[in-house]
């Protein structure tokens, strides 16, 4: 068996042509390329077609509530600090239901890759406006368009903190799975944004359309660069840059905690005697 | 019981708080017994606070209202306090604040004494403490020398300096003829201490080994924040400021996932918002205790005061079915224990836990002997073999008791997949409708194992007519008024709740059957316990004593409901 065929489980049970079915084996070449086995990491889910992805890994998986999947990483990190956290979502769970939980994540610079799956409309409940769907996506609900300015997820991650900041689109595999491995081996909140085709729920924003857009950033731009981060993530829509947006080194959120040194507490409290207590006894007399 | 209960009042900011904090050290060192309740309003300045400090040579579990010493902070509050002063009681001021009150109880502090250093609000509180505690007659050295323990590193030198300054020139002006003396004797004890409620759950938290804690600031479950954040670098235990209670209760929930004891915090706003989460933990089967330090009413409510409003609504948090337990600590002894042991209920049923206070005891402060370490116990509950190679793991294997074996993913081989969906034994999603059955009757399967392992109530005084049921803050004050109502020929059984979801009506009706008359006695305006009595068990209550103003409840509150609220001599 190959290495992608080990972490084969579930059939995934998307539309003929779903951007999700480029993002799964980009995922797992990731994995394979950098080595790591089933046990080495725990993929955090939210709830979204995107986020159904992790049913066809197979491997540790934590497939929370809608917009709750860095929450929960979080816990997870402060639990087991050497475990790798991977979360797999989209733009509804991270952009909207879990807004708030992205900028914190974010500004806690928490060691994980962030692989939002951003098709720009909800596709599990069937076609409605998503954080990032343009003003002028009509849907039922809204018969005479969104109007409200759609979420720069890329903008977003770069003011909230987030250390590495990457664009790709499903359709361009090769770039996506070398920034999914750089995502992984960064060390703090790495967002992977993936635009990827909603064929079903979304006419505007088709394959078609993100290809004729995306455009890899060239050697001149430096992702070290803030400023030029910002610049490059404020365009507008007739080109979208794709690749590394920005990268930085800044302590990751269990640097924070010298009780996050050493073994994790979830191996290393299983010695943890109730006499621990004692000695905050004194404060009291 | 003989006592002295203190009063200190003023404003928000004022040093109600350093003045109650300095007195209760000071007689916890002294030997006596110490119960120290606070009323507050919501706000950082001005407004009126007080503090009630009560002291005495055996256990205190209540405030009382009644002073025998009012500490005036400012001119306001001894207009406001003095109605509550006994006619033989003493009330302390400064001579500016004394305004045209004639009252000839009141002493007032010239300016002149002390230190030309201390002047002003900032020596107000000490001043006043050192009044009382001259009158009293305890040794002015006992007083700086706890001043000192408390105020060092949190005062600059020369400030620290002129408020042991004013110890000592206060206490000179204090003439012997003045000095009454408490008439009961101080009954030391080398390992006793002054906790509030809430540090008793933060400690027995400790001593359960939680590694992980969050939650986001609310009144009044804080300080477990404050208590478990400080103690964590030392300890190897991770807090965190969630970023609203839904992130709280996530963060806790993948922490457990992850292997580590875990818990979170929060008052009944928080609740109300973690509520889809509590169903999470409630399928996914992971172990997590959630802390509620209820307050009064719904949305914001009054922030600053108590209220047992909540039972129900923890028994019913979230949607859909899932078995859950709610435990209630009695007293401050029991918010260590059964803090402790609430981790190991979790562990041993993969289920959330409550562990429910309300303000009444989460805030108020008493002293408690040293808590036993010996007595709490860590049981993780069932953890699987280690496979000889990675492979899936049955998470959800259909056991007779419900519960399943647990792995910790990232330090086992096993692979581990916990799914928020309904899910087959491996934690994949399906709505299979044979498994939906299978998974569905395996959890709830749970609620009679966990109802048949907790104990039953405590019945104090047994034997009587009436049977007054109560739980939570309401212990306390409810045992300290039995014997001044059996003085009134009022006498009664008292039934003490600590487990209150599930219940086992095999182990509550014959305890409560007995008895011709049952009552609930709650902080609450609907009787929630006596409802929850009923549908679980059965049980009719034939009466609710109730109290729903948001204040602390004191022995004389007791004395007087359930003197109303009985109807007389039983």
């Amino acid at each position: 068996m190959t290495c992608p065929e080990n972490f084969g489980y579930h059939e995934p049970q998307w539309c003929p042509g779903c951007g999700n079915f480029d993002i799964l084996p980009c995922v797992k070449e990731a994995l394979c390329g950098l080595g790591m086995n089933a046990q080495d990491f725990i993929m955090v889910t939210g709830i979204g077609q995107a986020s159904k992805l992790g049913f066809s890994v197979k491997c540790n998986l934590f497939n929370g509530l809608h917009g709750r999947a860095l929450p929960a990483a979080t816990g997870m990190n402060m639990a087991n600090h050497k475990v790798k956290l991977i979360s797999v979502s989209g733009d509804g769970d991270y952009y909207g239901e879990g807004g708030n939980h992205f900028i914190h994540a974010a500004r806690r610079n928490l060691n994980v890759a962030v692989f939002a799956g951003d098709n720009r409309v909800y596709g599990l409940t069937k076609g409605q406006a998503s954080p990032t769907s343009s003003p002028e996506f009509v849907t039922p609900i809204h018969p005479e368009g969104v109007g409200a300015k759609p979420v720069n997820p890329v903008l977003l991650a770069l003011a909230s903190g987030a250390t590495f900041v990457a664009r790709a689109f499903s359709g361009d595999k090769p770039e996506l799975t070398g920034l999914m491995r750089q995502a992984i081996e960064h060390k703090g909140f790495a967002l992977v944004d993936i635009m990827s085709p909603c064929i079903t729920f979304n006419k505007i924003n088709t394959f078609g359309w993100f290809k004729a857009r995306a455009r890899p950033v060239g050697p001149e731009h430096d992702p070290a660069s803030f400023d030029a981060a910002i610049k490059l993530a404020s365009g507008g829509s007739e080109t979208i840059p794709t690749g590394l947006i920005y990268k930085a080194d800044r302590p990751p959120f269990d640097a924070r905690f010298s009780a996050l040194k050493g073994e994790p507490i979830a191996r290393r409290s299983a010695g943890y005697a109730p006499e621990r207590a004692r000695p905050l006894f004194e404060k009291y007399k | 019981m003989k006592h002295i209960n203190i009063v200190i009042a003023g404003a928000a900011g004022q040093g109600v708080q350093s003045a109650g904090e300095i007195l209760g050290k000071t007689l916890l060192r002294l030997g006596y017994h110490v119960f120290i309740a606070h009323d507050y309003q919501s706000r950082v300045r001005g407004g009126h606070n007080f503090m009630s400090v009560r002291f005495a040579g055996e256990p205190l579990s209540a405030s009382v209202r009644q002073a025998d010493y009012l500490l005036a902070l400012n001119e306001e509050s001894i207009g406001l306090r003095l109605g509550g002063l006994k006619a033989e009681g003493l009330a302390f001021c400064l001579e500016e604040d004394k305004g045209a009150q004639t009252d000839p109880r009141l002493r007032a502090l010239p300016g002149p004494v002390g230190p030309a250093a201390a002047k002003g609000d900032k020596f107000a509180a000490v001043k006043l403490v050192s009044m009382l505690f001259a009158v009293l007659g305890f040794p002015p050295e006992v007083l700086a020398a706890s001043v000192n323990k408390i105020f060092e590193g949190r005062l600059k030198p020369e400030v620290l300096q002129a408020n042991l300054d004013v110890v000592a020139a206060v206490s000179g002006f204090i003439g012997a003829r003045d000095v009454r003396w408490p008439d009961f004797t101080p009954a030391p004890s080398a390992g006793r201490m002054l906790v509030s409620g809430n540090d008793a759950v933060a400690l027995g938290m400790v001593a359960a080994g939680v590694g992980v804690y969050s939650g986001y600031p609310i009144t009044p479950s804080t300080s477990i924040l404050d208590v478990l954040g400080t103690a964590g670098p030392g300890l190897g235990i991770a807090v965190e400021q969630a970023e609203d209670e839904i992130a709280a209760l996530n963060l806790a929930i993948g922490a457990s996932y992850a292997g580590a004891r875990a818990a979170c915090g929060s008052s009944g706003p928080g609740l109300s918002l973690m509520a889809e989460a509590i169903g999470l933990a409630g399928i996914t089967e992971t172990p997590v205790v959630i802390y509620d330090g209820q307050r009064a009413g719904p949305a914001i409510g009054m922030a600053t005061r108590t209220e047992q409003g909540d039972l129900l609504s923890l028994v019913h948090s979230s949607h859909g079915e899932f078995p859950r337990a709610v435990i209630s600590p009695a007293t401050h002894e029991d918010s260590f224990y059964l803090a402790a042991e609430a981790f190991n209920v979790a562990d041993a049923w993969q289920v959330p836990v409550f562990l429910v206070n309300d303000l009444g005891q989460a805030g108020c402060e008493r002293t408690l002997e040293e808590f036993d370490v010996s007595r709490v116990r860590i049981d993780r509950g069932l953890i699987a073999p280690e496979p000889p190679a990675p492979d899936m793991f049955a998470r959800y294997a259909v056991t007779g008791s419900g519960v399943s074996p647990r792995a910790v993913p990232g330090l086992s081989r096993w692979l581990v997949s916990c799914d928020s969906h309904e899910h087959d034994e491996y934690g994949h999603l399906t709505d299979n409708a044979a498994n939906r059955v299978r998974q569905h009757s395996k959890r709830m399967r749970k609620l009679d194992g966990m109802a048949a392992a907790f104990p039953g109530p405590e019945i104090i005084n047994p034997c009587h007519k009436v049977c007054v049921i109560a739980w939570g803050s309401t212990v306390g004050p409810l045992l300290e008024a039995a014997p001044l109502l059996k003085e009134k020929g009022i006498d009664f059984s008292v039934a003490v709740f600590r487990y209150l979801y599930p219940l086992d009506p095999a182990k509550v009706v014959p305890a409560l059957k007995g008895f011709p008359r049952l009552v609930t006695l709650e902080q609450n305006y609907s009787g929630q316990l006596g409802k929850l009595l009923r549908m679980e068990c059965g049980v009719e209550t034939q009466g609710h004593i109730s109290k729903y103003d948001g204040r602390i409840l004191t022995v004389d509150d007791v004395v007087e409901l359930l003197g109303a609220g009985l109807g007389g001599k039983l």
